[in-house]
């Protein structure tokens, strides 16, 4: 067995020059940690009381906006509420803390719980909806909170606020600087390098998967609802922490301290600095909020004016954002490089044969349909649909377009649900499993326009096969990875060609090391080199590796050239099944050659 | 008791009223171009401020003559706000920009009115006399509320039937790609339907100036509660305005009336979750209303 | 009157035709076959402007529309009916006939409204129901109508049999035949090609996104035999 990855043709045949990375995401953390360190220990250095409080706000924001970025982008939530829930967690600490003498410490945790709540609160109907709505139930939430805050004055003290004293935060300790100043300049920094640190993890990547495409997701394996649950639940912690850090800071709460606008400067400081960007919440609520209140502090009246027109402007001109346009030429420049156009998978795949041994598909039943029915108001897609699939074969599924093939497909993989009937996944009964269940029992699918993601690395996209994998891979399935890590890990998706991309969701579901794999429509926009290799391939998955192959397809010559069996739908109904030469003398079949093949 | 209930449910009906209109805007507007406009309710409080200005105490001549001209005026500045937000849309993968422009147009509307006339309600006399139900006196400007829903229908539902250009967005709404190959002008009705938004939320606004809050922090609640119509409705169809749009008025009401009146917010946007999760289509929604 | 010289186009990356030329004279049916996804519709969808051809020139009447928006296409003379019988469910038959005249003028509106009348009569018979509650055929023959009303220079027809009984092919197939006749360059894509080409002049087959050959309808029999044969 080859398991040591330096014998990977293709990890060799690299280009001796470094590649340039793939995003800037590290080196702006690094600016961003800087830049973080400066706004929060310079005023003090200088000893300027108002900048010292006002810059301490000032990384309270930053680390508020670094959360709404990573709910934001990374994992697709637009919520306009977040001033909200620094709010609940400013309250809940001040109300604790102040009005109920609950020690500080005890008194933050209560008040980052309650912030908490306040997240899952809003994930609530991010599992129904998306886009605008949740948009709308969001900054609802904004509007009502400081109205709640007012009414419910017995125990918030109403439109008088809270004043809380803590005196051992705010005395210097050594140089000048305080618990408290330490506290608002690491967080921020804590947050950033968090947020890094999910988007480079399993999660960030599920979450960034779910967000971009759900049925992806699924397929996949995840639950893209626990995953809006979670980003919103850290998110929420988070924002919460900076709630907690408010109060010494500012030293009072009142219910117009926790407006719309708020959440409206975390909202506006990501996108005008740069949507998704390490860099850009830091950027942004430099322009944002810095620059109408402490530069321009006699036009304060104008500040909301100047948040709204900036934000115009920034949509209008920098799309992207400050920081995003930076990148976007930054990424333009580096554009030298052709790793990404050899991607080959060839070499790789040559490694992970068991050299001379074919195998041959077995009695064994893998995939069963028993007299399934799928409706769609009164259309019939799937009718008594009767279907066995034997462990390692390559079962072709054709028929014209709406005979129920894509129909079938979705109900195997999980993504809808049959009327009637039943279907088996290795002799479990799988009829009602959601999908992401389906998916964690070894089947993988790809999809008819290909589900990669130009947002990140190519290794990254293949990676998501492996963060897909059940229980622990095999030792060729690991060195495989690391050789591909090696040679992919700065290469960029979007500039692979269609047919490239359609062998990176093959090799996600190698990855996944899947023993069912379920083709749909794969030759779609393939060239006729392409169309052969692919063929290859696909008795490779079968001969080679053993894998149970469902192949729904137009290009009758493929399915003809490689399946083991077939299966003829037409209008919902099996009409012909069975061996290759079989199928094609059934007279049921015949009319399907008119066109093109003219049989 | 009854007769208590009774007018709490008939201010409310008159007070849903505001909100189906402002949602039958948001309609009209989604249904041409995929867009919500968050501004929509601010540009209903500047008709509010129009009325102040422009008519407050003024005779009916003047009243009606300047009723026009905000409509117009407003209608212009919508379609304006709309030019800008298609703009980036003509060629951009980025498909979301419009969420960002139509937020913060909302914030620079109600941020100049705050610079411009502060943090202060305004009252405006009302043109139409004060009516009796169940011996309680009640505004007038109700009953232009109630009529108004009522005009704005009808209008609707004519222009929508029965004229080219309102066939035409009709058709945008039903399958877009069949009306840019039947060579429909897509920006003009685009354009056209974010005026005939803006005339709507405009004129109303002037309208009803008497019985709501005309200050400049008010807007975001008439955004908020016209959506809330707009969901339980059903988005895009606008007879469920009509249901939804009171309903969310009566619930307002009685909420004030039970819990108080600083809870009106809270109900709605309860009332918003519920449907959200459990009728995301609204009462009148159809699942598929759209081809892609 | 429409010519397509060697466009490769697709969506977004996927590239789904390569290197297609083609022309269409005025007065003659242009039948184009091909399997399912060899790229046919894309390539009607490029012409008319909803996708954006990567290389390659397309001229309408000498003046190129490559890249032009398709309600601007549709406006210099070229119509394309969109296959699945689309038309505008929740407006009436009369409403979606009178929309085809945006793109053509208003004052030919009625005699063309009063032509298909005559050839579909069922149209006037139902012209006040809502076109969701036609039959697949009778959208078809609206969307047909539509497009008609504008009077194209050049009409593209996706699949105009999709979703339809095969006898009612013949009629619509004769409508679109005379309508040729009347000077228009007409193009249909087609699955069923044994009953199409009789009504066409030229043929062009297309394969994986390219040209696999062109020929005068009536070769296009013995031509499809010989490929088949060999391939």
């Amino acid at each position: 067995m080859t398991a040591a990855s330096n014998t990977f043709p293709n990890a060799q045949q690299g280009e001796t020059a470094k590649k340039a990375r793939f995003n800037s995401d590290l080196t702006q953390v690094k600016i961003g940690l800087v830049l973080i360190l400066l706004t929060g220990v310079g005023p003090v250095l200088a000893g300027n009381e108002y900048w010292i409080h006002t810059f301490q706000l000032v990384n309270i924001y930053i680390a508020a906006s670094i959360f709404q970025n990573f709910l934001f982008i990374d994992a697709g939530q637009k919520s306009f509420g977040q001033g909200a829930i620094l709010g609940l967690s400013a309250y809940g600490t001040a109300i604790l803390f102040g009005l109920h003498g609950v020690p500080f410490v005890l008194a933050a945790l209560g008040g980052i719980a309650a912030a908490a709540l306040g997240g899952l609160l809003f994930a609530l109907p991010a599992l129904r909806v998306q886009g605008f709505h949740l948009g709308f139930v969001t900054m609802s939430a904004a509007i009502v909170f400081p109205q709640l805050l007012v009414t419910l004055d017995r125990w918030t003290n109403g439109i008088n606020g809270i004043s809380v004293r803590i005196p051992a935060l705010v005395s210097p300790v050594a140089f000048g600087i305080s618990p408290l100043a330490l506290l608002v300049t690491i967080f921020p920094m804590l947050a950033l390098i968090v947020h890094y640190l999910i988007r480079r993890s399993r999660l960030g990547r599920n979450m960034f998967v779910s967000s971009l495409s759900p049925e992806a997701a699924r397929s996949l394996g995840i639950k893209p609802g626990l995953m809006r649950f979670s980003a919103f639940l850290i998110a929420a912690v988070g924002t919460g922490i900076c709630g907690v850090l408010y109060l010494p800071v500012v030293a009072f709460v009142s219910p117009q301290g926790f407006n719309i606008e708020l959440s409206f400067v975390f909202f506006f400081a990501v996108v005008v600095g740069g949507r998704g960007q390490m860099l850009g919440p830091i950027i942004g609520v430099g322009i944002i909020y810095v620059l109408p209140n402490v530069l321009l502090a006699q036009f304060v009246e104008y500040r909301l004016l100047m948040y709204g027109c900036i934000t115009m402007v920034a949509v209008m001109l920098f799309p992207d954002g400050i920081v995003g346009s930076i990148e976007r030429l930054r990424a333009k420049k580096n554009h030298g490089g052709t790793g990404e156009r050899a991607f080959r998978i060839d070499g790789f795949l040559s490694q992970l044969a068991v050299a001379g041994v074919a195998k041959e598909p077995t009695e064994e039943i893998a995939v069963e349909v028993r007299n399934g029915t799928k409706r769609f108001g009164a259309v019939v897609a799937v009718d008594g649909v009767n279907l066995k699939v034997r462990k390692g074969e390559i079962h072709g599924l054709i028929g014209a377009n709406g005979s129920g093939k894509t129909s079938l497909l979705n109900i195997l993989t999980g993504l809808s649900r049959l009327n009637d009937g039943s279907f088996y996944i290795n002799g479990v009964d799988t009829t009602d499993y959601p999908a992401d269940r389906i998916a964690n029992m070894r089947l993988g699918r790809t999809f008819q326009a290909p589900r990669i993601f130009s947002q990140m690395s190519l290794w990254d996209n293949l990676r998501l096969g492996l963060d897909a994998r059940q229980g622990k891979g095999s030792d060729e399935i690991d060195a495989l990875a690391r050789a591909m890590e090696s040679e992919f890990g700065h290469d960029r998706a979007d500039l692979l060609s269609h047919g490239q991309r359609r062998l990176v969701e093959v090799m996600r579901t190698v990855l996944k090391e899947s023993t069912i794999v379920l083709f749909d429509e794969p030759a779609a926009g393939l060239s006729k080199s392409e169309r052969n290799n692919f063929a290859d391939l696909v008795r490779f998955l079968s001969r080679q590796l053993g894998k149970t192959v469902i192949l729904v397809e137009h290009d009758l010559d493929l399915v003809w050239g490689i399946a083991d069996r077939i299966t003829v739908l037409d209008q919902g109904r099996v009409v012909s099944s069975g061996a290759p030469e079989a199928v094609a003398k059934d007279a049921a079949v015949q009319h399907m050659f008119v066109g093109a093949r003219h049989a | 008791m009854l007769s208590e209930i009774l007018i709490i449910v008939i201010r409310g009906i008159a007070i849903g009223s505001i909100f189906a209109t402002i949602a039958m805007s948001f309609n009209i507007v989604h249904g041409a171009t995929n867009i919500f406009n968050f501004a929509q309710g601010n540009m209903f409080i500047l008709g509010g401020f129009a009325a102040y200005f422009l008519a407050n105490g003024a005779g009916f001549g003047t009243w009606s003559m300047m009723l026009i001209v905000t409509g117009l005026a407003i209608a212009a500045l919508v379609s304006f706000q709309g030019y800008i937000t298609l703009l980036p849309l003509r060629s951009s993968v980025e498909q979301d920009s419009w969420l960002i422009s139509t937020v913060s147009v909302s914030v620079i509307v109600g941020a100049i009115l705050m610079i411009t006339q502060g943090p202060f309600a305004y009252s405006v006399q009302s043109i139409a006399p004060s009516f009796r139900i169940f011996g309680t006196r009640t505004p007038g400007a109700y009953g232009l509320a109630i009529f108004a829903m009522i005009f704005w229908y009808v209008a609707l539902r004519l222009f929508l039937k029965h004229t080219y250009a309102g066939l035409a967005i009709s058709a945008l709404s039903q399958d877009f790609d069949a009306a840019r190959a039947a060579g429909l002008p897509v920006r003009r009705l685009q354009l056209l339907a974010f005026a005939i938004s803006g005339l709507m939320v405009g004129s109303v606004g002037f309208l009803v100036a008497p019985v709501i809050s005309v200050s400049p922090d008010a807007g975001l609640k008439y955004v908020l509660n016209g959506f809330v119509a707009a969901v339980v409705g059903g988005i895009g169809s606008n007879i469920g305005t009509l249901i939804g749009g009171p309903l969310v008025g009566v619930v307002a009401m009685l909420t004030a009336y039970k819990v108080g009146g600083a809870y009106q917010d809270v109900a709605s946007l309860l009332v918003l979750v519920s449907i959200l999760v459990f009728r995301p289509q609204g009462i009148f929604g159809r699942v598929t209303a759209r081809r892609v | 009157m429409l010519e397509v010289r060697n466009i490769v186009a697709g969506y977004g990356t996927i590239p789904v035709l390569r290197d297609v030329s083609l022309k269409a004279n005025a007065g003659e049916i242009l039948l184009i076959g091909g399997e399912n996804g060899a790229g046919k519709s894309t390539l009607l969808g490029t012409i008319a402007g909803f996708n954006k051809p990567d290389q390659g020139e397309i001229l309408l009447d000498g003046k190129p529309i490559g890249g032009m928006a398709p309600e601007l296409v549709a406006r210099s003379g070229l119509r394309l009916v969109l296959d699945g019988h689309r038309v505008f469910p929740e407006l009436s038959v009369y409403d979606n006939l009178r929309l085809g005249a945006a793109a053509g003028g208003r004052q030919v509106f009625k005699r063309a409204l009063e032509e298909i009348y005559d050839v579909f009569p069922v149209l006037k018979e139902k012209h006040r129901l809502y076109a969701r509650d036609l039959s697949g055929g009778q959208q078809q023959m609206l969307a047909l109508g539509q497009a008609f009303i504008a009077q194209p220079k050049v009409l593209l027809c996706d699949e105009p049999s999709m979703g339809l009984a095969q006898a009612l092919l013949p009629p619509i197939l004769s409508f679109l035949r005379r309508w040729a006749e009347t000077g228009t360059a007409v193009i249909i894509v087609e699955q069923h090609l044994a009953v199409t080409s009789s009504y066409a002049d030229q043929a062009m087959i297309i394969e994986r996104g390219t040209v696999k050959f062109s020929c005068p309808a009536s070769e296009l029999e013995a031509r499809l035999g010989a490929a088949a044969s060999v391939g």
